[in-house]
């Protein structure tokens, strides 16, 4: 179109172009009671937690938290925590998807949906069934591994501070494992199938084709699956507060932990500084995390 | 011979998995069947030498728990309402209208999603508070909406832009209204994929703690999830009704879960990243 031609446009629109820009308004109408509620959910919230902990209060509960020792302790357990469960979880969820693919295998949906369940009931159930599977006494656990010969006597799964952790952890790979497992599963059935022919007619064994062709091939969904699992097990309250509250005397309090207990004795400087810790260090791997599939969105928007 | 070693090798790991998976969900299922005394045997087993239905009827009879149940049904409805509402305005339009906002607004909504509700606690307490919902239903389904607009914003809008436009286009072509259009073609073609967003939102809710736990304080509204907490100060960690009604708030998820299974896995996948 000439230059002439587009000042006409803008002088007076074509029917087109105001129709397009009616629906350009009908869309943006659209997307606006959501847009608001999330604003009111997340936004106006981050604001208040911002507002506080920037205050006068705020900024003496920030140096009230540094200069206790239990913070570097809340941050390692939070580390700790974090590292097990991710780890654990990658591990568990993606043997569980390459056991699906297996060619050996019959009834795959079935197996699948299965193993789902941890994953779908309610994370207060399984973590009260934990607690009671962890029980010195009761628990099935200790007795197992005793009538195993794995363990001596019967180990404070929830009571020995130096397992604690661990304990909890492995409860949130429970939780965690079915959704990689779903990830990693769609992933693998995108790999070519002649791919892995190929790999195994110039004799690559078993070993030799996960490690070249398998893994390679599925490894943007790893990295989106260890960037989710660090954001969940970041932000997971509900297993520890449930099966230990925190304890005992504080060896699994982690951050989410932390702002619930200060939010039970009312102290809500201390409960908006350690928000905005939070708020922090999983944002940041949030964001990459959105980055990282935003890609992918738009790949499937066009 | 190596076929042999990879199908037991395939075969052993199933077992594992499912021994790992199902153990707890066994024990939880037979412990709610053991009488009291049994339940603290030692040493313990897995099955009951007496089964009995004592703890189911002590939950549903002598607690709180079902007025519980009942609260979170209430909920759970009412945020999967609301959900829907939002979140197929919101969907329809990332899939069907190009604007220039568009992608600003639809990373807005994801990024919602990785927002820590720990951190939004103590504002939404105090903002429901300023709504005068504290210890309501409302109260609860209004803060749950945080938890289910992102992924179930996603999940519609994948599902509408599956879906040809030439579909729409035919309708407006034979004199209909985009109305008409969304009414009678779009929305019977979505419906699986709705119900399944529906269904999402409604357990999000369900099995949702940290919100519901901080913006009850009586029974009135209490939802089951906090409930069963409850159970072990109300009667000094009544194991069997624990476990009871564990497995009550456990089987409506797993029976809807089982019905859609099909169209969870697409959604989530879809949802989530894209396999």
């Amino acid at each position: 179109m000439t230059a002439a031609g587009a000042a006409a446009t803008v002088a007076h629109p074509t029917p087109a172009a105001r129709a397009a820009r009616g629906r350009r308004r009908t869309g943006l109408a659209l997307t606006l009671p959501a847009v608001i509620v999330m604003a009111g959910l997340t936004v106006v919230p981050v604001v208040a937690v911002l507002q506080r902990a920037i205050s006068g209060d705020g900024r003496a509960a920030f140096g009230r938290l540094v200069a206790s020792p239990d913070f570097v302790r809340v941050l390692l357990n939070t580390a700790v925590w974090t590292v097990v469960a991710v780890v654990g979880a990658l591990v568990v969820g993606h043997a569980a998807a390459l056991l699906m693919h297996s060619r050996y295998l019959r009834l795959a949906g079935f197996w699948r949906g299965l193993f789902m369940i941890p994953w779908i009931i309610p994370n207060v159930v399984g973590a009260t069934v934990w607690k009671w599977n962890f029980s010195v006494d009761y628990g099935l656990v200790n007795h197992w591994l005793l009538q195993a010969g794995l363990i001596a006597e019967p180990v404070g799964w929830l009571s020995d501070p130096s397992v604690v952790l661990i304990a909890l952890a492995v409860v949130q790979v429970w939780f965690t494992a079915p959704f990689i497992m779903l990830m990693v599963s769609a992933a693998l059935t995108s790999i070519p199938e002649e791919r892995v022919e190929a790999a195994r007619m110039d004799g690559a064994g078993g070993l030799a084709v996960l490690r070249y062709i398998i893994l390679p091939a599925i490894r943007t969904t790893t990295g989106l699956a260890a960037l989710l699992m660090v954001v969940w097990a970041l932000n997971s309250f509900t297993i520890i507060w449930v099966a230990t509250g925190g304890g005992p005397a504080g060896a699994s309090t982690i951050l989410p932990i932390l702002i619930y207990q200060a939010f039970q004795t009312g102290d809500a400087a201390m409960v908006s500084a350690v928000a905005l810790i939070q708020l922090v260090v999983s944002m940041v791997f949030a964001v990459i995390y959105v980055r990282a599939v935003r890609g992918d969105m738009e790949e499937a928007a066009s | 011979m190596n076929r042999r070693v990879l199908a037991t090798a395939t075969w052993l790991g199933i077992a594992v998995m499912a021994i790992w998976t199902l153990a707890p969900i066994a024990v939880m299922t037979f412990t709610s069947l053991k009488p009291r005394d049994e339940i603290f045997a030692i040493p313990p087993s897995l099955l009951p030498g007496t089964w009995t239905l004592d703890n189911y009827v002590e939950v549903f009879t002598n607690s709180s728990m079902p007025r519980a149940f009942l609260n979170s049904i209430l909920a759970a409805l009412l945020v999967t309402v609301m959900t829907i509402l939002l979140c197929g305005s919101v969907g329809y339009a990332l899939a069907r209208f190009r604007f220039r906002s568009a992608r600003p607004i639809a990373l807005f909504i994801l990024l919602g999603q990785m927002v820590p509700i720990t951190v939004l606690l103590l504002p939404l307490y105090e903002m429901i508070g300023a709504m005068r919902l504290l210890d309501t239903i409302a109260g609860i389904a209004i803060a749950h909406l945080v938890i289910t607009v992102p992924l179930v914003t996603w999940m519609i809008r994948n599902q509408v832009a599956a879906i040809p436009i030439e579909l729409e286009e035919a309708v407006l072509i034979d004199g209909g209204t985009r109305f008409d259009a969304v009414t009678y073609v779009t929305l019977p073609v979505a419906a699986p994929g709705l119900a399944a967003a529906g269904m999402y939102a409604f357990l999000q809710s369900w099995h949702e703690f940290v919100l519901a736990s901080v913006l009850t304080s009586s029974t009135t509204a209490r939802t089951a999830p906090v409930a069963l907490t409850e159970f072990a100060s109300e009667f000094k960690v009544d194991w069997g009704s624990t476990m009871a009604a564990s497995v009550v708030l456990s089987v409506p998820v797993v029976i809807a879960f089982i019905a859609l299974q099909k169209y969870f896995v697409r959604g989530l996948a879809s949802g989530g990243v894209k396999g």
